[in-house]
């Protein structure tokens, strides 16, 4: 009963966590198509931020918003030089978005060092369950990461910018024919993804040691959980595609190491790659 | 029809001018392999230690031109290649007594095993018609997979700490034994090695075999209408990649007397994207030599205190001007300056 407990609640967690850090790229990926290669960097950068912050005496909630915003900006900025040129190269923007990653990483390494950082969590201790306690600072991240794909999808479905997404999504052509700005759109998509990746990069800084490289491995679960969730599908997709890969990972770690289970996790994800390119849920 | 005339015509011509540039590229690798053969009469030293180890990473940057090229496949996976050719000679040649030479066992099974792998995978995904970016990350995970994989296995591998390979010995039956640990010999059997690779290659690339794959590059469904099983021809060139790649990493760990698990990583990975992107996605030659441009340029460049530190990141900057205005790289760059000199006399 324990360990079931335990391991649902771990689940849940994991699958919150990862659906926060997934966000980004999947709205960016979802709503104007581009693999944001630099999607990992920009966690990384939400986790440096955070940290640089908080240590120049900030307190930590503004501190990772402070961040988030700063993210934002940087892939606004980057959107604007040069990803916006190559809208109708996608495979070039993969490359584009990588060299990102790289340039974004070194910058970190200049400016920050390349020791491993730490985060104090803003909230010790535990939330006693009875029989489990679940670590306070995961739920309240939990319960962000809850919120931003609400309030994401309560923009996207009751709001006019909405509907313009949507229609933009739906129709780039006819919805620039009907006077919709497109470019300013991908624009603040762009930046609204960035600016996910930041925010989720400063609250998870404090779960893990923060290091340079920190966002590769985040990367290619993200990609994982978008194309488990199926791309597109930002809010039960999302969601359900963390929960896959999330829930997995602490199953598999159960029978062996936390090595072997991410092997077997990446494996699996590879063979629905292959088999449900679309998405598990999603018809084709 | 008579539409047809006009575009068939421009293709004439423009593989006449190709043939000519073909000739041309045949001249360059004349050119940088003579470079190479000369270069350890002139220096001694630190020099000859280490260009074998970029010309390998130039092989290793060729295996991906072969996919990038001709293909027109990226894979962000080709250091786990690299990296299964360095364990398979390393981890043979510590744990196998054979009464062959067990260095020649272990870079065939590396180049086997690497090619094996990458077909298998290779067929998995293209017969669904996985592409381009869906390729990527798969490879990328790869690369991910295998170095997570040496790094766990460490009571064989040796874990995060590395595998210590010996250097080999060259033998050829009664006639001839040479141990390779002197930096000369090694050079130029490494130099050997590289040609015979490059000229396999390229004999490859231009039968009709590479014809093919170009078609695919260009217009995959119009190959698959005209019937081409165009997943085991890409299958068939991941494999061949694969091949080249393994072959580079166990003559690389050999070299090295090391094999690392981040040789499988993703940073590597990516390094050979970008000296492939950098010498030029579709010449061989340019990827070659690409690869040893930028490497040499790292190792001169982290001598001095001040660019030390920004080296990676100009580099990055390098990768996104390449990108964004030289498609083709330092050999597009080339060809260009060329084929410019020869309309100028033409006119």
């Amino acid at each position: 009963m324990e360990t079931l407990v335990s391991v649902f609640a771990d689940t849940l967690l994991i699958t919150l966590v990862l659906a926060l850090a997934a966000f980004g790229l999947a709205i960016i990926y979802g709503l104007i198509g581009v693999i944001n290669m630099g999607h990992g960097a920009m966690l990384t950068l939400g986790a440096y931020f955070t940290w640089w912050s908080t240590r120049h005496g900030l307190p930590f909630a503004p501190s990772v918003l402070a961040s988030a915003f700063t993210v934002g900006a940087v892939g606004l900025g980057f959107e604007h030089l040069i990803v916006r040129h190559f809208y109708n190269r996608p495979f070039d923007t993969l490359l584009l978005t990588w060299a990102f990653f790289l340039v974004a990483t070194e910058m970190i390494k200049i400016l920050f060092g390349t020791d491993f950082r730490n985060v104090t969590p803003p909230l010790d201790g535990a939330i006693d369950l009875g029989i489990y306690r679940i670590p306070a600072y995961k739920t309240l991240v939990g319960a962000l990461s809850i919120l931003l794909i609400l309030g994401t999808a309560f923009v996207l479905f009751r709001t006019p910018l909405g509907v313009k997404i949507r229609a933009m999504v739906q129709n780039r052509e006819v919805a620039s024919l009907l006077g919709l700005n497109v470019a300013r759109m991908y624009k603040l998509v762009f930046a609204f993804g960035a600016f996910t990746a930041g925010l989720a990069g400063g609250l998870i800084a404090p779960m893990y040691s923060v290091d340079p490289y920190m966002g590769n491995t985040f990367l290619v679960r993200s990609f994982f959980v978008v194309i488990v969730g199926g791309v597109g599908q930002l809010l039960a997709g999302t969601l359900f595609g963390s929960f896959a890969i999330g829930g997995l990972e602490t199953v598999l770690a159960l029978f062996s190491d936390q090595v072997i289970a991410q092997i077997a996790v990446f494996f699996i994800a590879v063979v629905i790659l292959r088999f449900r390119p679309q998405g598990v849920f999603t018809g084709r | 029809m008579t539409m047809e005339v006009k575009p068939g015509r421009d293709m004439a011509v423009a593989s006449r001018s190709r043939m000519a540039l073909i000739r041309g590229e045949d001249l360059a690798a004349i050119v940088v392999f003579a470079l190479l053969a000369v270069i350890p009469f002139v220096v001694s030293g630190y020099a000859v230690y280490i260009l074998p180890q970029y010309m390998l990473l130039g092989v290793l940057a060729m295996s991906l031109a072969i996919l990038w090229g001709y293909a027109g496949i990226v894979s962000f996976g080709q250091a786990a290649f690299f990296a299964i050719g360095a364990y398979a000679l390393g981890l043979i040649m510590k744990y196998a007594t054979l009464p062959v030479n067990v260095a020649y066992v272990g870079i065939l099974a590396g180049m086997i095993g690497a090619a094996l792998i990458a077909m298998i995978i290779g067929y998995f995904l293209f017969s669904a018609g996985v592409r381009s970016a869906y390729f990527v990350v798969a490879t990328l995970a790869l690369s991910i997979i295998v170095e997570q994989t040496v790094k766990s296995f460490s009571t064989i591998t040796g874990g995060w700490n590395g595998l210590y390979v010996d250097r080999m010995t060259l033998t050829l039956g009664p006639f001839l034994e040479m141990s390779l640990f002197d930096d000369v010999p090694m050079y130029f059997t490494v130099l050997a090695v590289v040609i015979v690779a490059y000229l396999s290659v390229m004999t490859v690339m231009r039968s009709s075999f590479g014809k093919i794959l170009v078609g695919v590059r260009e217009n995959e469904d119009r190959m698959l209408a005209l019937g081409f099983n165009v997943p085991a021809y890409k299958t068939l060139a991941f494999g061949l990649s694969g091949l080249l790649a393994g072959l580079a990493g166990a003559l690389y760990a050999t070299h090295a007397s090391f094999a690392h698990p981040s040789n499988a990583g993703v940073l590597f990975s990516t390094q050979v994207v970008i000296w492939t992107a950098i010498g030029g996605r579709r010449s061989l030659l340019g990827a070659f030599a690409g690869a040893i441009i930028v490497a040499s340029l790292s190792n001169a460049l982290s001598a001095i205190k001040a660019i030390q530190n920004y080296w990676p990141l100009i580099q990055g900057l390098i990768f996104i001007a390449v990108i964004v205005l030289f498609r083709e790289g330092l050999a597009g760059l080339i060809e260009t300056i060329f084929r410019k000199r020869h309309h100028g006399r033409a006119t």
